[in-house]
């Protein structure tokens, strides 16, 4: 195990308690059914209480655990507006993955963020906007909005050679194998018909 | 034996690797980043005797009694955990142990999940222990049973160091499930195991001589890797693994020398690879540990080279490849340009308790029965646990949580300086891993403070371990320490919860006692993971609220959340926990659904 793979950095970003740490586990289990070379760092201990929380996950030939600031090929934001808390690990060719979800801070009199804000700010990103909490709930498993966003960046091949069968055998449970699927088909119907992608230049 | 792969955090590879190596006694106090090293023992280890203590010193205590003994001991703690174990530690580098003793020492650098990010290879200088330190996942497992086996060699303690990236970091790990814990048995050695000072001294001279063979055989912990010039980067632990892709990223060619072992670093180690270097890096996280070390024998042997480390790699925070970077480029008289862009500076999203945590509404309660007797501006005395969020607002209750245990000592500091009755906030948890000393100095020096024990039967921050509060009733050990004035309050009962504050506060402004009030009701994770059905919920009726805010602005519960016309509503988090129905002056709020079987039960275990 070990090289033989070009290198993918993916940043996920979200809320603790959203299950972006069982989503960093499936992706790591998913590059060792593969036989490729995984790290997955995570934060434990009082990040899993609805505060802000970061994976990196990096995969092929590499050492260290965690990305280096502006080299993330992904950004994935489980929470929309979590995404932009991480702006530093974008390069310009970022691809930003959000999933259609913003979530109020526990503080105070705030607000929930407001998506369209969060879309504007990525204004010259390549950015792809999935309703994983509607998919995953149509697919039987309200929770599963983590292994959605999984098949969706399978289904656009955002994995290299990584195979399909291998991310459906790290998916855990039953539910999440259907979550998984039917982020892939959103995937396949966005690649045909170009509708959740929003690429602006600027 | 075939060896298994395994995908796992490097926290389970010390596991595993400390069950290979036949530990038979482990123990610890739960802390990240150490926690999952004692959970998953057991996991590997089946017939291991494996214990949470009730603090850092027993857990260090019951490994060291266990190495006494020709057993195989492990304690695993987080770093300021060591500095509560930091006294027998210092004990057992003198006595040294007839069996073998691991210390593993979780750093947290970057301060993640703690109050410091202190560096516990100085522990290693200062007590005469070496200190290991592995540089990824498999290493840990590696080096774990490396540090086994020196310590079992020499009969002395071995520190295994980790931080953050090594513990809590997933990756394929190969290893060997074969394992027979090496149990001890009884051995009477007092000349060596009592410290009375004859003892201690011939002890000194003991540790003295394996402190030098120790550091002798540690020479051949290093790994070499010349690649031309006139440069060496002399590197250790996480660090080595950025240093290596940062030189093959950026197609440097140097001498790198890795070290295994950072505490002692024998002479030979560097000698051996120092002639013809001109140019030396010292490349490590967080202090300059390795550094000092390297000058020094730099120094004695007449080495005059150009010498850097924490001139150009910094000693705040975790390392990551922009501070190597940086650091590595400079010395190659490179220019390192970071990133592109800036994060966002949106609302800090800062972690919440949760919903249906029984601390919120003890934190509501207390605010309000002290409002009733003027205290509510009295000093917060904080401590370690889930309730320390309760520093932020709306509740704004812990005006200090400086280490576990501190709110009974800080307040009585407070008290003295002060003459103004404060509020000792702790968990039950953290009372009897060093709150009860705390309490047994508030009798016997007077000390008048409202002590408010927030009793939720869990050890709750790092994953809901168990409680000495579940074997032990506070309020009898208090009254038993001569604490006269004890009630315990149901913190979801507002109007009891503020009462029972009132009137504790009453009772100290006029005796001038200390008073214990105990708020008791379990953590609510805990309560869920106990009931199997779907949890009741609850609703908010439009009609009846008013958009008063109180729910969402002044109880903060995750789950209530504003409309756009100032009303409430409650989403699907909510776990019907029913704290909020009394929190509402208007009585918009209900509880829906069916009681899953054992609720009741649980709150109240």
């Amino acid at each position: 195990m070990g090289g033989g793979m070009e290198r993918i950095n993916i940043l996920l970003a979200g809320v603790g308690g959203q299950g972006i740490i069982t989503m960093g586990k499936m992706i790591g289990n998913a590059a060792v059914n593969s036989g490729i070379k995984v790290f997955v760092a995570e934060t434990h201990g009082l990040s899993q209480r609805g505060g802000s929380v970061q994976v990196h996950i990096r995969i092929g030939n590499v050492m260290a655990p965690l990305i280096e600031k502006g080299k993330a090929d992904y950004i994935v934001g489980l929470e929309a507006s979590e995404a932009l808390r991480n702006l530093s690990y974008a390069g310009k060719g970022t691809v930003f993955i959000l999933n259609k979800q913003t979530i109020k801070p526990v503080v105070p009199k705030v607000n929930t963020p407001d998506l369209e804000i969060v879309l504007q700010r990525l204004h010259g990103f390549r950015y792809y906007l999935v309703d994983g909490e509607r998919i995953a709930r149509d697919a039987g498993n309200p929770k599963g909005s983590n292994a959605v966003l999984i098949g969706f960046m399978v289904g656009m091949g955002f994995f290299g050679e990584m195979q399909k069968k291998a991310f459906e055998m790290a998916m855990i449970t039953d539910p999440n194998v259907r979550c998984f699927n039917a982020g892939y088909a959103e995937a396949m119907t966005a690649k045909k018909t170009d509708a959740p992608e929003k690429i602006v230049t600027g | 034996m075939m060896p298994k792969a395994k995908f796992m955090i490097g926290n389970e590879a010390i596991a595993a690797a400390a069950v290979h190596a036949g530990v038979s006694v482990a123990a610890g106090y739960p802390g990240t980043p150490s926690t999952e090293i004692i959970e998953n023992v057991r996991k590997f280890g089946p017939d291991v005797y494996v214990e949470w203590s009730v603090n850092e010193k027993i857990a260090f205590e019951t490994a060291y009694g266990a190495a006494m003994s020709g057993g195989t001991g492990l304690v695993a703690v987080k770093h300021v955990g060591l500095n509560v174990a930091s006294d027998p530690m210092f004990s057992s580098s003198y006595t040294g142990i007839t069996g073998s003793l691991v210390i593993v020492s979780a750093d947290d650098s970057s301060m993640w999940s703690s109050q410091n990010e202190q560096d516990n290879r100085f522990y290693g200088l200062h007590a005469l222990i070496p200190v290991l330190e592995p540089y990824d996942v498999q290493s840990a497992y590696d080096l774990t049973l490396k540090a086994f086996e020196v310590s079992r060699l020499f009969h002395h303690p071995v520190i295994l160091r980790t931080t953050t990236r090594i513990g809590h970091v997933r990756s394929n790990v190969i290893y060997e499930d074969h394992h027979e814990p090496l149990r001890g048995k009884v051995i009477k050695d007092p000349n060596t195991y009592v410290l009375a000072p004859e003892n201690a001294r011939s002890d000194r001279k003991k540790q003295l001589e394996r402190w030098r063979e120790i550091s002798d055989y540690l020479s051949s912990l290093c790994s070499y890797e010349p690649d031309g010039g006139d440069s060496i980067i002399i590197t250790g632990g996480i660090s080595y693994s950025y240093l290596k892709e940062a030189l093959e990223d950026a197609g440097i060619h140097t001498n790198v020398l890795r070290l295994d072992a950072t505490v002692p670093i024998p002479e030979s180690a560097i000698l051996n690879h120092i002639n013809g270097i001109r140019r030396v890096l010292v490349v490590e996280e967080n202090d300059p540990v390795m550094e000092m070390q390297v000058a020094d024998i730099l120094l004695r042997n007449g080495k005059a080279v150009e010498f850097h480390g924490k001139d150009l790699i910094p000693i705040e925070g975790e390392m990551t490849f922009e501070k190597l970077k940086a650091g590595l480029f400079a010395f190659f008289g490179m220019k390192y340009s970071g990133s592109y862009f800036q994060d966002e500076p949106l609302t800090p999203r800062p972690p919440a308790l949760c919903p249906g945590c029984p601390h919120r509404s003890s934190f509501f309660d207390i605010k309000k029965g002290l409002s009733r007797v003027s205290m509510q501006n009295s000093f917060f005395s904080g401590d370690i646990g889930c309730y320390t969020l309760g520093a932020l607002p709306p509740f704004r209750e812990q005006d200090s949580a400086t280490n576990m245990g501190s709110s009974l000592g800080i307040s009585n500091g407070v008290f003295r300086s002060t003459d103004q009755v404060p509020v000792a906030v702790i968990g039950d948890s953290t009372f009897f891993h060093s709150g009860i000393e705390g309490v047994a100095n508030a009798v016997y020096n007077n000390t008048a403070e409202i002590i408010v024990v927030l009793d939720n039967r869990s050890t709750a921050m790092t994953g809901q371990q168990p409680s000495p509060s579940t074997a032990i009733d506070i309020g009898n050990v208090c009254r038993a320490m001569g604490i006269e004035y004890v009630e315990t309050f149901d913190p979801f009962d507002v109007d009891a919860g503020e009462k029972a504050v009132q009137q504790a506060a009453e009772y100290v402004k006029k005796t001038l006692k200390p008073a214990v009030i105990i708020a008791k009701r379990a953590c609510a994770l805990e309560v869920l993971e106990k009931v199997d059905s779907e949890t009741p919920k609850a609703y908010v009726d439009s009609n009846r609220c008013t958009g008063c805010t109180i729910c969402y602005d002044f109880f903060t519960c995750p789950s209530i959340l504003p409309l756009s016309n100032k009303k409430a509503t409650i989403d699907d988090s909510c776990i019907g926990c029913g704290a909020c129905v009394e929190v509402c002056p208007f009585n918009a709020i209900s509880v829906k659904g069916e009681k899953p079987a054992g609720w009741e039960e649980a709150w109240n275990a």
